[in-house]
């Protein structure tokens, strides 16, 4: 059985509607889904770019693309993911100061 | 399907629906006004012939009323989903986003159609009680007051959401059946 996925940072462009709030409850509620954190990046005249991160148990990421779509919105980009039994954070090294 | 809950609490759809509903509700009670007062001078003897026309014109105005804003909001809509969708560089449809301007759609026909359906119905009631409470000038008279008054609530509502004076705002639009009812007396027939 693959490992399951428990976090992911996604680039999203939504447009204006719904609202941040409505779009962070309905991907709050997809499946295998936690908890969610959405942050405005960059709001535009007809577009809305976000950062959101999401963690569970068990995330499916099909079905979360697929409720971001839902909701009008598209996936720029997969900018994280954490995957495997425990929630491994990103580690600095001396190439990074 | 975005539910009716939703579509209502969306100050866009809510301003759309009350645009169309009291422009098309402003036209049934002039049109009603008219016809009640040239039905009259025109010697209808009837209280229920003056009901049954002025149904006519309600069915008329109500089927215009959701018809034109069906087809308007069609392509209101899906105009500004091609704007979005151009933006987005995707494909929008069968999304929320589409669902729910659709929603919308059905709300702003159905307010567009009530619009009418008040503003004529409600003055032409005096002339079912022709010959029980009213003669038919009298009759007449208490339609164009009513009609009047749907006038001066469709002015006075319009006033307390725009922090206007609601009075004023009642009287400007109340005025608009006053000269209808004026007009129709000095106009031949």
């Amino acid at each position: 059985m693959a490992p399951p996925i428990r976090r992911l940072v996604l680039d999203v462009m939504k447009p204006h509607e719904p609202d941040i709030l409505e779009f962070s409850r309905a991907v709050a509620d997809s499946e295998g889904v936690d908890g969610a954190n959405v942050a405005l990046i960059e709001t535009d005249r007809v577009v809305q770019n976000l950062k959101l991160t999401i963690e569970g148990g068990d995330i499916d990421a099909t079905a979360v693309e697929e409720d971001i779509a839902g909701l009008g919105g598209t996936v720029h980009s997969i900018d994280e993911v954490v995957c495997g039994d425990r929630l491994i954070d990103q580690q600095d090294t001396p190439q990074d100061h | 399907m975005t539910s009716l809950r939703t579509l209502i609490a969306d100050e866009d759809v809510r301003s759309i629906s009350r645009r169309y509903f009291i422009s098309n509700g402003f036209d049934g009670t002039l049109t009603s006004i008219g016809i009640v007062v040239g039905a009259y001078l025109s010697g209808v003897t009837d209280g229920f012939t003056v009901f049954t026309i002025g149904l006519g014109a309600a069915v008329g105005l109500g089927t215009s009323g959701v018809w034109s804003v069906w087809e308007i909001e069609r392509a209101e809509k899906q105009a500004e989903l091609l704007r979005i969708e151009r933006a987005m560089l995707t494909d929008l449809q069968d999304t929320s986003l589409q669902q729910r301007r659709e929603g919308a759609r059905k709300v702003n026909a159905v307010a567009s159609g009530i619009g009418p359906l008040i503003g004529i119905i409600l003055p032409l009631l005096p002339f079912l009680a022709h010959d029980v409470l009213f003669s038919l000038l009298e009759a007449t008279v208490v339609a164009v007051g009513i009609g009047v008054t749907v006038l001066f609530t469709f002015g006075a509502y319009l006033g307390s959401i725009s922090k206007q004076n609601w009075i004023v705002a009642g009287i400007r639009m109340g005025l608009a059946g006053v000269v209808v009812a004026v007009l129709n007396l000095f106009l031949p027939g």
